[in-house]
C-alpha cells in the first residue's frame, strides 16, 4: 500500500475512534412525555453508567475534552448526598423486589461509603468525595475550597475532599438507617452499625463537633451544646443519635440523646429548624435534611411528648411546603414524606402530575475555565447533573404505595 | 469561677492602666477609637487553636467602623471592577491586596489581638453584640451592602459587621497562642489568619474568637475582605 494512502487511512481511523474514546458510556435519554417508570429506568442507567466512581455516585460529571481524557467529577462537594440517595433508592427498591441484583448494587454503594472513610486514613473521618489520580485535578482549584483536597495516606494514588458538612452527616445517617432497615443482610448490618459507631463516636468524643483532618470543626459541622448552632443541627444530631442507638444498641447513644434533651433542650431548639421569614433565607437543602431527620425520628421515637415536638417541627415546615410548586424534584420527596408521616391525604391531582413529570437532568454544553501554569484556558465540554433525587423519590413513593407502578 | 477571675483581672488592669493612653481620641472619619488595656482573648469551647482563654493587651488604636467597600478599594486600584449596585458591598481580596490598600491609605491591617478586642470588648462575649445569635444580627447575604443587618448591632466600640458579611484578614501568621501545645501542622508562616466568619458557614464561625487560616495570595473561594487600623501618634 502506498505510504500516503496508509497515512490517510490512519488519520481516518483515528477520526472515527476519537468520538468512541470520548463518548460517554450511556447516551440514551428518555423523552419528557415518557411514563414515569420509563424515565426513572433510563436515568438509572445514565447514573450507573456515567456517574459511578468506585462505589460512589458523582453529582456532577464533566466529559472530555475538559482537561482529561476521561470523565471527571465536577463540583464534588455533595457526592455523598447523591450516593446516599442512590443507596436509599435501592434499599426501598430491594424491599419491594427482593431481587438479589438490587441488593448487590446497594451493597456496592455502601462499600463506596466505607471507602469515603478508608481514604481519609482516620477511623470515623469521612470524606465528601475522592478521586483516583496521580496529580491534583484542575477542578480542585476552581470548584470548591482548594485547601480541602488532601492526598490519601491510606490509599496510594487517591485524593480526597474534606470539610464534611451537617448535610452530608444527615444523608449518611438517613441512608445507612434505611439500608440497615430494609436491605442489608447480617454481614452488612454489622458493617453499617460499625460505620455509624465510628463516625458518631468520633463526633461525640469531640463534644458533638464534626472535626476535620486539622482538628478544627468543619465549616458546617457544629452540633456542639456549648456553641451556638443552627436549630436544624439540633434536630439532625437527635436523629443521628436515635438511628445509631437503634442500629448499634449501644447505650452511649441513647444516653447522649437524652442528655442533649434534658440538659441542653435540643428538643425545644429543634422546633425552629424551619426558617419561615424572610423568603430569601429559606433554603431547599435545609428542607431536604430536615425531612430526612424527621422521617427517621418520627418513626423511631415512641415518647409522646417528644413526638409532639417533632410533629410541631413538621407542621412548621408544612406551612411553607404546602405552597411549593413541583418545579423542583426535591418537593416530591417532601410531599410524599408528609403524607406518610401524618396520614393526611395531600396528593392532589396537581401534585400527582408533579410526581409524574419528575425529570433527572439534561446534558448540556458549558465552557470551563481550566487553570494552566501561565493563566487559564477556556474549553467547551459536556456536563451532566444528577438524577439520584428523582430515583430515590420514585422508589420511596413506590415503597410507600403512593406511586403507582403504571405511572 | 476561672472566667470570673479573668474578668475581674481585666477590670482591675483596665482601671490601673492609667489615663494617658486611655484618653479618648477623636477618631478619623469612618473609624472608631479602641482604648489601651487588657481584654479576654480566646475561648474554652471553640477549636483547639482558640485555647487557652487568656488575658491579652493592646495599645490604643483606631479601627474602621465598616469593612472596606468595593468603591473604596477601586479608588486604590482603578483596574478593580465590580457591579455598580455593589459599590457599598464589602470588597473581596487577597491578603496581599488588602495590605497594599492599607499602606496606600495610611493605615495597616489589624493584628489578631486588635481585631478580637474591637469585636468583643473586654467582657469576653461570644459575639460582638452579646452571647445569643439571630440571623437578623448579620449581613446574611453578600448581595446586600455593609451594615445592612436588620438589627444593625454594633460591637462595644462601634464597629459593624464583625460577625458575618465577609471574613476579615488580619496581619498575623497562623500561630498557636502562648501556652497552647496542641500540635497543628498548619502553624507557622504559611497561612494568614482570617476572622469573623462570612455568610457561608455555621454560626459558631461568627464568634469573635474563631480563627481560620488561608494562604495570603488567595481567597481560596472564601469571601474574605478586611478593615484597617491606624496607630495613635
Amino acid at each position: 500500500m502506498h505510504k500516503s494512502t496508509l497515512y490517510l487511512l490512519l488519520v481516518f481511523s483515528t477520526l472515527l475512534l476519537v468520538p468512541l474514546v470520548f463518548a460517554q458510556k450511556v447516551n440514551d435519554f428518555p423523552k419528557k412525555t415518557d411514563p414515569l417508570h420509563i424515565k426513572v429506568n433510563m436515568f438509572d442507567k445514565l447514573i450507573r453508567g456515567n456517574h459511578w466512581n468506585e462505589g460512589t455516585i458523582m453529582q456532577h460529571v464533566i466529559f472530555p475534552p475538559a482537561g482529561l481524557d476521561r470523565p471527571i467529577i465536577g463540583s464534588q462537594a455533595d457526592c455523598l448526598d447523591n450516593t446516599a440517595e442512590m443507596l436509599a433508592a435501592y434499599s426501598y427498591k430491594y424491599a419491594l423486589t427482593n431481587n438479589p441484583n438490587d441488593r448487590d448494587f446497594a451493597n456496592q454503594l455502601f462499600d463506596g461509603l466505607l471507602k469515603l472513610e478508608t481514604v481519609t486514613g482516620i477511623p470515623g473521618l469521612i470524606a465528601r468525595s475522592f478521586n483516583k489520580t496521580d496529580k491534583p485535578l484542575w477542578h480542585e482549584k476552581v470548584l470548591w475550597y482548594p485547601m480541602e483536597w488532601h492526598w490519601s495516606t491510606s490509599m496510594k494514588g487517591y485524593r480526597w475532599l474534606g470539610d464534611l458538612s451537617a448535610d452530608k452527616f444527615t444523608s449518611l445517617f438517613y441512608t445507612v438507617g434505611i439500608f440497615w432497615e430494609l436491605c442489608a443482610d447480617y454481614e452488612y448490618k454489622q458493617k453499617a452499625a460499625e460505620l455509624l459507631d465510628r463516625f458518631l463516636g468520633r463526633i461525640i468524643d469531640n463534644n458533638f463537633k464534626l472535626t476535620d483532618l486539622d482538628g478544627k470543626m468543619t465549616l458546617w459541622g457544629n452540633f456542639c451544646p456549648n456553641l451556638p448552632h443552627q436549630s436544624l443541627n439540633s434536630l439532625e444530631m437527635l436523629m443521628a443519635l436515635k438511628v445509631t442507638y437503634r442500629i448499634t444498641g449501644k447505650e452511649r447513644y441513647n444516653a447522649a440523646y437524652h442528655m442533649l434533651i434534658d440538659r441542653y433542650h435540643y428538643d425545644d431548639h429543634q422546633l425552629q429548624s424551619k426558617i419561615l421569614w424572610p423568603d430569601e433565607w429559606k433554603n431547599p437543602w435545609d428542607d431536604d435534611h430536615a425531612a430526612k431527620s424527621l422521617y427517621m425520628l418520627m418513626r423511631y421515637e415512641d415518647d409522646r411528648s417528644l413526638l409532639i415536638k417533632y410533629r410541631m417541627n413538621l407542621n412548621r415546615h408544612w406551612y411553607d411546603w404546602q405552597n411549593h410548586d413541583f418545579t423542583f424534584v426535591g418537593d416530591v420527596w417532601l410531599i410524599i414524606l408528609y403524607q406518610l408521616l401524618t396520614g393526611e391525604d395531600v396528593l392532589t391531582e396537581k401534585r400527582i402530575q408533579g410526581i409524574k413529570d419528575m425529570w433527572g437532568f439534561d446534558r448540556r454544553k458549558s465552557e470551563f475555565k481550566i487553570p494552566t501554569e501561565d493563566g487559564y484556558k477556556i474549553v467547551e465540554s459536556e456536563e451532566e447533573g444528577s438524577a439520584t433525587a428523582m430515583i430515590r423519590n420514585y422508589w420511596f413513593g413506590r415503597y410507600c404505595g403512593l406511586i403507582d407502578p403504571s405511572w | 469561677m476561672k472566667t470570673l477571675l479573668i474578668f475581674l483581672s481585666v477590670c482591675v488592669t483596665a482601671t490601673m492602666a492609667g489615663e494617658p493612653q486611655n484618653v479618648h481620641h477623636a477618631p478619623p472619619k469612618g473609624m472608631v477609637f479602641v482604648p489601651a488595656g487588657n481584654f479576654i482573648m480566646g475561648s474554652k469551647y471553640g477549636d483547639p487553636d482558640e485555647k487557652p482563654q487568656h488575658i491579652a493587651d493592646t495599645k490604643a488604636y483606631f479601627i474602621d467602623k465598616y469593612e472596606v467597600s468595593n468603591s473604596e478599594y477601586a479608588e486604590f486600584n482603578p483596574d478593580f471592577t465590580y457591579p455598580k449596585e455593589k459599590e457599598n458591598n464589602s470588597v473581596i481580596v487577597t491578603w496581599e491586596q488588602a495590605k497594599a490598600y492599607a499602606v496606600w491609605v495610611g493605615k495597616r491591617l489589624p493584628t489578631e489581638k486588635e481585631w478580637e478586642k474591637a469585636a468583643r470588648g473586654t467582657d469576653g462575649r461570644i459575639f460582638p453584640w452579646g452571647n445569643t445569635y439571630d440571623n437578623t444580627f448579620v449581613v446574611w447575604d453578600l448581595r446586600y451592602p455593609r451594615g445592612s443587618a436588620i438589627a444593625k448591632p454594633e460591637s462595644p466600640y462601634g464597629c459593624f459587621d464583625m460577625a458575618g458579611s465577609v471574613w476579615e484578614w488580619t496581619a498575623d501568621w497562623y500561630k498557636p497562642y502562648p501556652g497552647n501545645d496542641i500540635p497543628m501542622e498548619q502553624y507557622g508562616e504559611q497561612y494568614k489568619v482570617m476572622r469573623g466568619g462570612s455568610n457561608f458557614c455555621n454560626y459558631s464561625f461568627l464568634r469573635t474568637t474563631h480563627r481560620y487560616y488561608i494562604p495570603p495570595n488567595t481567597t481560596g473561594r472564601y469571601p474574605v475582605g478586611f478593615r484597617c487600623v491606624k496607630d495613635i501618634e
